[in-house]
């Protein structure tokens, strides 16, 4: 968490992204990002538990600088090659961030979630890991 | 002098049997993950989709209604004809009795309360939208749309017992009625919580520090916990103090019920709860946030919900039976021996390796079935329910 909070704090300070805001509001975050992307979310509740819906709340930028779309999200567990049984919803908030509505992790361990972030034409993959117990 | 000495000695190993069992050596992780299976009991349910739930004048009128026969539309058959309180809320039976008998298994009603998807299926997203169900299928109580109704319009002791619940008098919308007479008999159910088990008390004890206390739990049954949490992997999805993780699984049961008639189980179910008039979406909703439509506005139906079914809770497991979602399956030791020899390719090709056949020892499956054995516990007596307009 702290190297996360690191890492956002020396990439906000970077002038070439200071035209994206990566704010999320409250509460921690994680940070994920490509050659093209950098993206920051947190989860709403802040605590993901084992059988509750949340929400993740996302903000995602080029490395230019640039605002970029989140255009989908979903998420599964690698080692038992299953999805989740339910289907996110992305709702921009208007104010550069999004927010990921109705999902819900059925079971403690990896789950592997899956952004897909684009500009216009072109899109890409993101993935990050979060161990639920 | 001798036979006295011998009974002197007996009685000492006995003692010493029953009060001082060694302790399993328990790890800090396990520890952890005995922890998460408790406490019980639970806070009281409050379904805030129900104006009744947790109300005193509901619990009432439900648990009349509950056990009220004119429901049906033979007039023989309430809903205690199945879930019966002596059979843990279930009936004993490998397949439910209805106007005919049925695919699948009367499930237990304890702690149904806690759940967010109902039935085998999961065809409800609440337990008053599930509870109709059996009142207006012509194969369970076949009650038809208007019994209801007419029953809280037409019996005084009921229509006080409605205004007493919903505060006014039973009007002359049947399907609300119907509604609300689904709503009463939820608010029964959610009470419907199962007791403390030696399980509970050792649970305590371990996170406690108290060996003396976590002790008294017996050997195999510490085996089997521990087997059950860690190399077994079935907390994966009987998790949490209620033993279950409220979802589906394919678990290698067949679902053919009779030549060329499948059960499609968890994807039927999607389909039942898209069309139902009754479910979170609809405006029979009494959750004025919106906040409990979540799951069903959100859940996707799906190829490999095919064949799956709900996860049950293992509270109380070992003094229901017969088992699974089709009763196939008549004692708990069979249950352990399916999860031991399940072979792979009875699961369906999309199906999760989850479930994997454990070979398990005939040590290891009669210590699971030891564990399981002590989620059980006898519960109190019922009181007679109070008049509903005295």
């Amino acid at each position: 968490m702290r190297l996360a909070a690191a890492l956002l704090g020396a990439l906000l300070a970077t002038p070439a992204w200071a035209d994206c805001a990566l704010d999320l509001g409250r509460g921690a975050g994680w940070v994920v990002f490509s050659d093209r992307y950098l993206m920051t979310f947190r989860a709403d509740p802040l605590r993901i538990e084992v059988g509750e819906p949340f929400a993740l709340v996302v903000n995602v930028c080029t490395r230019r600088g640039r605002a970029a779309q989140l255009v989908a999200v979903d998420a599964n567990m690698p080692e038992h090659r299953h999805g989740m049984n339910y289907r996110a919803t992305i709702v921009g908030q208007g104010d550069g961030r999004f927010r990921a509505e109705g999902l819900l992790f059925h079971m403690p361990g990896r789950w592997e979630i899956t952004f897909d972030v684009g500009t216009g034409d072109e899109s890409e993959r993101l993935t990050h890991d979060i161990i639920l117990k | 002098m001798i036979r006295l000495l011998l009974l002197v000695c007996m009685l000492a190993a006995g003692a010493v049997g029953v009060r001082a069992q060694p302790l399993l050596d328990w790890s800090p992780k396990e520890i952890t993950a005995v922890g998460r299976h408790g406490p019980w009991p639970p806070p009281p349910v409050r379904d805030p989709s129900n104006k009744v739930s947790g109300t005193p004048a509901g619990v009432s009128l439900g648990e009349y209604l509950f056990n009220e026969p004119r429901l049906s539309g033979d007039g023989r058959m309430s809903c205690a004809s199945c879930h019966q309180a002596g059979r843990e809320w279930s009936d004993g039976l490998a397949k439910a009795r209805g106007a005919v008998e049925l695919d699948r298994r009367t499930p237990s009603l304890w702690n149904i309360g806690y759940l967010h998807w109902f039935g085998w299926d999961g065809a409800g997203d609440s337990l008053w939208a599930q509870t109709i169900r059996p009142l207006l299928d012509p194969r369970e109580m076949n009650g038809g749309p208007n019994r209801a109704a007419a029953l809280l319009r037409g019996d005084p002791a009921l229509a006080c017992g409605y205004e007493q619940a919903f505060g006014n008098k039973p009007g002359d919308d049947d399907e609300r009625l119907l509604v609300d007479s689904a709503k009463a008999l939820a608010a029964f159910q959610e009470t419907l919580v199962s007791p403390r088990t030696p399980f509970d008390d050792f649970r305590d004890a371990l996170l406690a520090g108290d060996r003396e206390g976590a002790s008294r739990y017996p050997l195999a049954a510490q085996r089997g916990l521990k087997l059950f949490i860690g190399e077994a992997g079935c907390n994966l999805c009987h998790l949490g103090p209620r033993f279950t993780n409220g979802e589906f699984g394919d678990i290698g049961i067949p679902f053919f019920v009779r030549p060329g008639e499948v059960d499609p189980g968890r994807l039927g179910g999607l389909q039942s709860l898209a069309a139902s008039p009754f479910n979170l979406l609809g405006r029979y909703n009494d959750d004025a946030t919106g906040n409990n439509k979540r799951r069903t506005r959100h859940v996707q139906r799906l190829h490999s919900n095919f064949g799956e079914f709900r996860v049950p809770g293992l509270r109380q497991v070992g003094r229901g039976g017969p088992y699974m979602h089709n009763g196939s399956l008549a004692t708990l030791e069979e249950v352990v021996r399916h999860y031991s020899e399940v072979s792979p390719d009875r699961l369906h090709s999309d199906g999760t390796p989850l479930v994997r056949p454990l070979g398990l020892t005939a040590q290891q499956s009669a210590d699971l079935v030891a564990f399981l054995r002590s989620l059980d516990a006898e519960p109190p007596q019922r009181p007679v329910p109070a008049p509903l307009c005295p």
